[in-house]
């Protein structure tokens, strides 16, 4: 654009002024130049002006619009966990910016970079109860990394290029941009200048750990004699799951990794042993109470994984691995803290370790999958019952799609089942919500997913009741036309709070039973093929159909009523007190 | 047993900051006993004094972090009582009737170290400068007195280093007042 052109240039001279971008051009321009390439978002009235300004950069910013603004901030949650850059959400004031707060939780919870566009009523209009306007900094305050209000346009290419690296920096988070009508529609007095480096004098996280605490580290690892490393989130968002590859292949200690760290290792290693917490894995709870050094790597001891704090792995001397200084002796005291970046810690620390291999220790993790295997997997997997158990069904798409699809999960019983059972292959293949356990949270993140990952199989694996908290997303993804794959494991329950009610509460089922919708009907109404299957015999065939299927995909599978999740340690007690049936 | 701990909290001069660091502080259900913001001899640095009774040190510790990891947080250090200087400020309106017992001034001046800094018609304005235990023995003397109004400032407090505080600010063209 001409105009662009010129107000690139250094001085401005007073007739160039009326070229100056508006606000809403410069939060484009900003975009553009932040190289953003989506954005997930819903128009209304304070954020018209931007929106104008969009329709001229439709060419530079591709835009999706959703069906409603949790819709664009769970997508824009999935497209950030998969391309590790912040996504982005563009909303409207008041009810636009408020529907957009649960997934600004989520994302808060579990770690994901994303900026949030919002906009606000006129500057003058501020703190007059006008047309939606709602005290959005407020609300947001202690759900977002941060947030500012924008009144003046001037401050937008700072502001913005501010916001995406504290989003993406340290440990990443949601930030929010409240951006007045008026800031919006006013043209900049200055020319446009959008900062490559950031530096924020009160926000320099550390990256390169000090080596003094890496060597403490080396020097617990060096002597463990029952090491186990816990590998979370904080291992793929530093993108470090190779260095944690070089790291446990040349130590020998056996890794797990937590709900968010999922994918980081090769479910296949040798040295993998599965997940710690509620549901995770027998071994991988118990013998958190019986190694000498606990590795965290990337963590932060949330209370599923940690159970009873006060018997939670008091022997072991612990190790932790993080970037965020706040998470060091809030849940768990550690021995060793080391603060800094997965990736940098990793590398420092590998040169420091011995080489080593631990087959007794090892053979410990062995015993108890051994018993779990007996006990759990078998009857899940092979059984002979009427219905269909939803762990058979993720063991076959894991099968089918060779373990190297991206799993898009939402929040109960299949979540755990599918991250259970299904066998991942890559990094970066298992997006859930697991700090906030957001229902409704995988239909569009699945979508968010597939616009970061195109060239990446993208399965969402949904419950029957959170699918009906954000189905309306059928149409975002109907009309993007992406081949995002949707699984719904309908058991005509709320199953997680079903299976505490039966084990925790007498069994008194207290409004957990659904009369559902046909999903299939609602799935074509909004233009998507897909069908139901009950029959075993024909579990197979409908998962190729829905794994073949150029275009979206439903498939309904009808799931035995009453299962329950096993193993389970149930909530605040001891990780050594895992229920096996 | 309640420790008094203060807090010396460095940040810089945004909008929205106050409520960002208070929330730390409710969310954990902790109360405030006192909040004090000011400007301080950098510009753009403001500087936040908040004293709070704990009686574990650990959650203190915890706490401290979390203030700190607010993006627009510089430093944060907390103290107990030993450490710091700190000092509180008090005004008290005296009613003085016609008739009414005189005050003593003098006393007032020389014995609690505190003075008239206003005469109405039949009322005075007392300053009281001092720690939170001297300035409740002053109550407890005034109260002889129809006391009209009381109250009291929260704490400011610099720490016995001997560098000042905000030398442990990160490292930037720092420019001073």
């Amino acid at each position: 654009m001409a105009a662009q052109t010129q107000t690139m240039t250094a001085e401005p001279k007073a007739k160039e002024t009326e070229q100056f971008l508006t606000g809403a051009q410069a939060i484009m321009q900003s975009l553009v130049e932040q190289g953003v390439d989506t954005i997930f978002g819903y128009p209304g009235g304070a954020i018209m002006p931007t929106y104008d300004a969009l329709y001229d950069y439709q060419d530079r910013l591709k835009h999706i619009l959703v069906r409603h603004e949790q819709g664009a901030g769970h997508a824009a949650q999935g497209y950030a966990r998969m391309t590790n850059r912040a996504g982005v959400a563009m909303v409207t004031s008041g009810p636009g910016a408020t529907n957009l707060m649960t997934p600004i939780a989520d994302a808060m919870l579990d770690s994901t970079p994303m900026v949030c566009i919002v906009g606000q009523v006129k500057g003058n209009l501020l703190g007059t109860d006008a047309f939606q306007e709602c005290d959005i900094i407020g609300i947001s305050m202690p759900i977002t990394k941060w947030n500012y209000q924008v009144v003046d346009a001037d401050e937008i290419p700072e502001i913005i290029a501010k916001a995406f690296h504290i989003a993406e920096a340290g440990r990443p988070g949601p930030v929010l941009i409240d951006i007045t009508r008026t800031a919006q529609t006013d043209k900049m007095t200055k020319p446009f200048h959008y900062p490559k480096e950031v530096d924020i004098i009160s926000y320099r996280p550390r990256t390169v750990p000090k080596q003094e605490h890496v060597e403490a580290a080396a020097k617990l690892i060096n002597a463990a004699k029952k090491p186990y490393i816990l590998a979370g989130h904080g291992v793929l968002l530093a993108d470090a799951q190779n260095e944690l590859k070089e790291f446990i292949e040349k130590t020998g200690i056996p890794v797990a990794t937590t709900l968010l760290g999922m994918s980081a290792v090769d479910a296949d290693h040798p040295l993998y042993v599965g997940w710690p917490g509620m549901h995770g894995n027998y071994g991988a709870n118990v013998l958190t109470n019986e190694c000498d050094v606990l590795i965290a790597i990337g963590m932060r001891f949330d209370d599923r994984i940690t159970g009873d704090l006060s018997t939670y792995a008091k022997q072991a001397k612990v190790i932790h691995i993080e970037i965020d200084p706040a998470e060091i002796n809030k849940n768990v005291f550690a021995d060793a803290p080391v603060v800094g970046d997965a990736k940098e810690a990793l590398k420092a620390l590998i040169p420091l370790v011995k080489q080593n291999s631990f087959p007794e220790w090892r053979a410990e993790f062995a015993k108890y999958d051994a018993i779990e295997y007996e006990k759990i997997t078998k009857k899940d997997i092979f059984h002979d019952g009427d219905q269909i158990k939803m762990g058979e069904a993720v063991v076959m798409l894991s099968e089918k799609t060779k373990g190297e699809a991206v799993t898009v999960t939402d929040v109960g019983q299949h979540q755990m089942i599918s991250n259970r059972y299904y066998r991942f292959k890559k990094p970066f293949s298992s997006v859930t919500s697991g700090g906030a356990g957001t229902m409704g949270f995988a239909l569009p993140a699945a979508f968010g997913a597939k616009v970061g990952a195109p060239d990446r199989e993208v399965v969402a694996i949904i419950g029957d009741g959170g699918f009906q908290m954000t189905l309306q997303e059928l149409g975002t993804i109907a009309q993007s036309g992406l081949p995002v794959k949707i699984i719904i494991l309908n058991n005509n329950f709320l199953g997680m709070v079903r299976q505490w009610q039966q084990l925790f509460f007498d069994r008194r089922y207290s409004f957990v039973e659904l009369q559902n919708p046909d999903f299939i009907t609602i799935a074509k109404g909004f233009g998507i093929a897909g069908h139901t299957v009950s029959d075993r015999a024909l579990l197979s065939e409908s998962l190729d159909t829905l794994l073949n299927s150029d275009k979206p995909y439903l498939l309904e599978i009808i799931c035995e009523k009453e299962e329950n999740v096993f193993p389970m340690v149930p909530a605040g007690t001891c990780v050594t007190n895992v229920i096996l049936e | 047993m309640k420790t008094t701990y203060t807090l010396s909290i460095f940040t810089s001069n945004t909008i929205g900051l106050l409520n960002r660091i208070t929330i730390i502080f409710t969310r954990r259900r902790l109360n405030i006993e006192s909040l004090t913001v000011c400007e301080t001899e950098r510009v753009g640095v403001s500087r936040f004094t908040i004293v709070i009774r704990h009686d574990s040190r650990e959650a203190v510790e915890k706490l401290v972090r979390q203030i700190r990891k607010v993006v627009d947080v510089l430093a944060v250090f907390g103290y107990l009582d030993h450490e710091i200087v700190f000092n509180e400020i008090a005004l008290f309106k005296i009613a003085t009737p016609l008739g009414g017992t005189p005050l003593n001034i003098k006393e007032i001046n020389l014995d609690w170290n505190a003075k008239v800094v206003h005469w109405g018609l039949d009322y005075v304005v007392i300053e009281k400068n001092g720690t939170e235990q001297e300035i409740s023995e002053f109550y407890e003397y005034i109260k002889n007195w129809e006391i009209l109004e009381y109250l009291k400032s929260g704490r400011v407090a610099v720490g016995k280093t001997e560098k000042g505080l905000v030398e442990y600010l990160p490292e930037g063209n720092w420019e001073v007042v």
